[in-house]
């Protein structure tokens, strides 16, 4: 055993992009420790090896690279852009940072008096904001219910120790997916996989991942209207979803379908209704959130404050009419074969052909899976995406997350038939 | 057919990859390359049309078009346009600025003709009517609120612009004032159409999977009968000299203070813009940049800083965006910063720190050519707004000769208190208050104010 790799060469550019997955993610964070995981890989990426936090930027930035950390449900994810030149270099950094990082006392209070900083600017954003809440309400039960980034209360119960035995435990060489794309040919990446992993403990994969048990039963609570209230508002960030199916279940490629002809396209009903018929948005759409367990499918969507009641309204009759009919027999075609010729655009590049198979190996899909989607979807007949929208849509357990103000909204919000309405303060999440 | 046109210019566009400029007898321009690594296309049309060539109390007309440019042609129904790229697979979108407007197709390499009919067809036979213009209006005073009205990033960006230009049409928004927006009229719409959108005003951009033979041979039979326009010549502003720090404040629903301050800088095109590009690198480019370090690591005075050299031909901005922490404030920032800017004339960086600026470039540029789309954006970018495609390479070679002198002598010039624009968003008491700017400096009454 040893990680999963994925090598995507091509010499179009002088450049090497560089995924490493380690699976996990924030949806394995202790309850009441959320942010843990994302606490604990920042730390990580400041300062390892020889290298205090200024050495290592300064050290990648001289080289022209970059070497990020992203947290989301499922992984923790380093990446890294090099210039093929300084490829071996910037390697032996990104190793640093996953077998040796430093965790330096200072940058463990720094970054603990950053993060309720990030929750600041996440409030000053009406888009981020919506999101947050809609993550947090629309299945709080839910392992993917619980925040990435933490509460101010959880932040204040994570400590070093917890930061370094997650690393300690989730960075195993079992546990990692490594991704590589660009300049550089297979036996270079080979030499490059021996020098990420050689140094990091060949354990088993941790056994804190959450497992999908059971998920699919959650969330049938009926309507429920959350007014995120935030003052001056001219419009209303709006978000309508329910907890759905995993991305990979055997009705993916049916919804992938219901999911294009509802708001993946300019040509959708949901674009079509609210924005081309009565100008109420610049926008609105929907997608089933990709993830290794089962997500929301989520709406979207943001109205003029004078409408939003009408629009969240608009939208809930919308999403109940297709999911008891389904879409029809054209727009399944046409939705098809949107799909179908947009995949060479989803793996045009070695980067974007890299990304989508790590994702894949995280989400533990057949390789390939999404790549060969289009095989699945040119198999479906109108009939099956109708009975996947009837397994899997489900409009009278839909939460709505409105932020907007108030003292304009809450009225006309209240008959929107969207359930109770709770308000709450823009800064109380 | 391909006798109609001449070859301009060509020039390498990335590894293996050449792109070759084109002109046909209409003055259409084209730029093609080939590039076979997937089967599809970027078919893009560039406009030298965009918010500068608006008028005061008429603003936001060219990003209207990126909105009608969409709908109902002699040809096309309403929403067929957008039905035949997506039943393809394909996208469509665009994207309008100061210097252009441009409309976006990416397509599976089979259908570019149809690419290159559908967008023939809407450049000579678009349909601008009550009903679709009043429609697309709504939508874009709802993308207004969404991007200004109620986002301080896109509030901030708007005042620093209205106040740091008092003459140049780079002053008004690109999305337009919200009262312009909504008193647009259809026979100024009609006429502006009219004006730009003809074949010697634009460029076409074309990469991916085709063969260059047949892609002059299509787009002389779908544009080789549309006349060129008598192009009204677009005066020269000259946007005065500044000689007085402004500085715009007003209270936001924000937590802590947001500052957005822009220096006058020269144009894309100009020599100084690129040691200028180096000094915006070392001040908050990367992480270990002298701002970044300073103030959010050092201090923890700000939770981000950003820096940005605007690429517009005329003269325009190095901007610095700051977003202050909790307990500290816009004014102690701008010290900070005075400090920095300071120190970085009185000991240049070392050569090392100029090379380092010079790394990040590379990386850069080489990432801006990784797809066709991104390829067709540059090339477009720089033909439509620079004059010549090939500044995308000039430019990234004036880069690389930038020296530690040429750095301290750009800051020194350039980036000094009276040549500065400050806009900073403070949070609200817990009272409310109007949120109409309050403005310091020469003699600048305050912008158009915030819709409500």
């Amino acid at each position: 055993m040893g990680p999963a790799v994925i090598i995507e060469p091509s010499p179009d550019t002088p450049l090497v992009w560089f995924d490493i997955s380690i699976r996990g993610g924030a949806s394995a964070d202790p309850i009441g420790i959320e942010g843990l995981h994302r606490h604990a890989a920042l730390l990580a990426r400041r300062g390892a090896g020889t290298r205090d936090r200024a050495a290592l930027d300064e050290t990648l930035d001289s080289l022209g690279a970059s070497l990020d950390i992203a947290v989301s449900r499922d992984s923790v994810t380093l990446s890294g852009l090099a210039l093929s030149r300084h490829l071996d270099a910037v390697i032996g950094l990104a190793a640093d940072v996953l077998a040796d990082p430093l965790f330096s006392e200072e940058e463990h209070a720094r970054l603990l008096r950053e993060t309720p900083q990030v929750l600041d600017e996440i409030r000053d954003d009406d888009s981020a904001l919506a999101t947050r809440w809609f993550d947090w309400q629309c299945c709080p039960s839910h392992p993917y219910g619980r925040t990435s980034l933490g509460t101010e209360g959880s932040l204040l119960r994570i400590d070093r120790r917890s930061a370094i035995e997650l690393w300690k435990r989730e960075v195993v060489a079992n546990n990692l997916v490594i991704g590589l794309a660009g300049d550089i040919d297979e036996a270079t990446a080979a030499r490059i996989v021996q020098r990420l992993t050689e140094r990091l403990p060949r354990g088993n994969r941790p056994t804190t991942i959450v497992e999908e048990t059971g998920l699919e039963t959650e969330g049938r609570s009926g309507r429920r209207l959350i007014l995120v209230d935030k003052p001056d508002r001219t419009q209303a960030q709006i978000r309508v979803g329910h907890l759905a199916l995993r991305y990979g279940h055997p009705d993916t490629a049916a919804i992938a379908i219901a999911e294009a002809a509802l708001g993946g396209m300019f040509s959708s009903r949901l674009m079509q209704e609210i924005r081309v018929k009565r100008g109420w948005s610049y926008g609105a759409g929907c997608a089933l959130r990709r993830s290794r367990m089962p997500h929301w499918f989520e709406i979207w969507t943001a109205a003029g404050i004078d409408v939003a009641g009408p629009c969240v309204a608009l939208t809930l009759e919308l999403f109940a009419d297709y999911a008891a009919k389904g879409p029809t027999d054209d727009e399944v075609d046409f939705a098809r074969s949107y799909l179908v010729g947009a995949m060479p655009f989803h793996v045009a590049t070695a980067r974007q052909r890299m990304q989508l198979a790590v994702r894949d190996t995280v989400f533990e899909l057949p390789q390939g899976y999404t790549a060969k989607l289009p095989e699945s979807l040119a198999q479906l007949t109108a009939a099956d995406v109708r009975a996947a929208c009837a397994r899997h849509l489900r409009p009278e357990d839909t939460v709505t997350v409105a932020v907007t103000t108030a003292a304009s909204a809450q009225e006309a919000l209240s008959q929107a038939k969207a359930g109770p309405l709770t308000v709450v303060n823009h800064d109380e999440y | 057919m391909t006798m109609s046109w001449q070859l301009e210019a060509e020039a390498s566009a990335g590894r293996g990859v050449t792109a070759r400029r084109w002109r046909m007898s209409n003055g259409l321009g084209l730029i093609s390359a080939v590039d076979r690594r997937a089967p599809i296309v970027a078919l893009q049309t560039w406009f030298r049309v965009g918010s500068r060539h608006e008028r005061p109390g008429a603003t936001g007309m060219a990003h209207l078009f990126e909105h009608l440019m969409f709908g109902q042609t002699e040809q096309l129904p309403p929403g067929e346009f957008d039905r035949l790229v997506e039943r393809t697979g394909g996208e469509s979108n665009a994207a309008t600025w100061v210097d252009w407007t441009y409309y976006r197709l990416s397509l599976p390499a089979r259908d570019l003709e149809l690419g290159v009919k559908l967008e023939a067809e809407r450049m000579q036979h678009l349909v601008l009517e009550t009903g679709p213009v009043e429609s697309e209006r709504d939508v874009v005073t709802n993308e207004r609120r969404e991007r200004v009205e109620d986002d301080v990033d896109g509030w901030l960006d708007e005042q620093l612009m209205a106040h740091a230009f008092t003459q140049h049409p780079y002053r008004w928004p690109t999305i337009g004032w919200m009262e312009d927006i909504r008193a647009l009229a259809l026979p100024d719409i009609r006429a502006f159409y009219r004006t730009w959108y003809a074949p010697n005003n634009a460029t076409i951009v074309c990469i991916g999977d085709f063969d260059e033979d047949h892609l002059r041979e299509l787009i002389a039979q779908y544009y080789g009968g549309i006349t060129p326009a008598q192009l009204p010549e677009v005066p020269r502003i000259v946007e005065p000299e500044q000689t007085k720090e402004r500085v715009v404040r007003a209270p936001k629903p924000i937590a802590t203070d947001r500052l957005l301050v822009g220096y006058k800088a020269p144009g894309q095109d100009d020599p100084d813009w690129a040691p200028l590009e180096i000094v915006s690198t070392l001040l908050a480019g990367c992480p270990s940049a002298r701002l970044h370090r300073k103030l959010v690591i050092l201090d923890e005075s700000a939770s981000s800083v950003d820096a940005q050299l605007t690429p517009f031909r005329d003269p325009s901005l190095l901007r610095l965006a700051v977003t202050c922490a909790r307990g500290h404030n816009a004014d102690e920032i701008l010290q900070t910063i005075d400090r920095e800017l300071t120190s970085l004339i009185e000991k240049p960086p070392t050569a090392a720190e100029v090379e380092k600026a010079k790394a990040l470039a590379e990386t850069d540029f080489w990432s801006s050519l990784v797809d066709v789309d991104g390829k067709a954006e540059a090339l477009g970018h720089y033909e439509t707004a620079l004059g010549d495609f090939r500044k995308l390479d000039a430019i990234a070679k004036r880069l690389t000769t930038v020296t530690a002198d040429d750095v301290a002598r750009v800051v020194r010039t350039y980036l000094v208190p009276t040549k500065r624009t400050i806009v900073i968003a403070e949070p609200e008491d817990d009272e409310g208050e109007d949120d109409e700017p309050e403005v310091e400096g020469d003699g600048l009454a305050p912008a158009p104010g915030i819709d409500a």
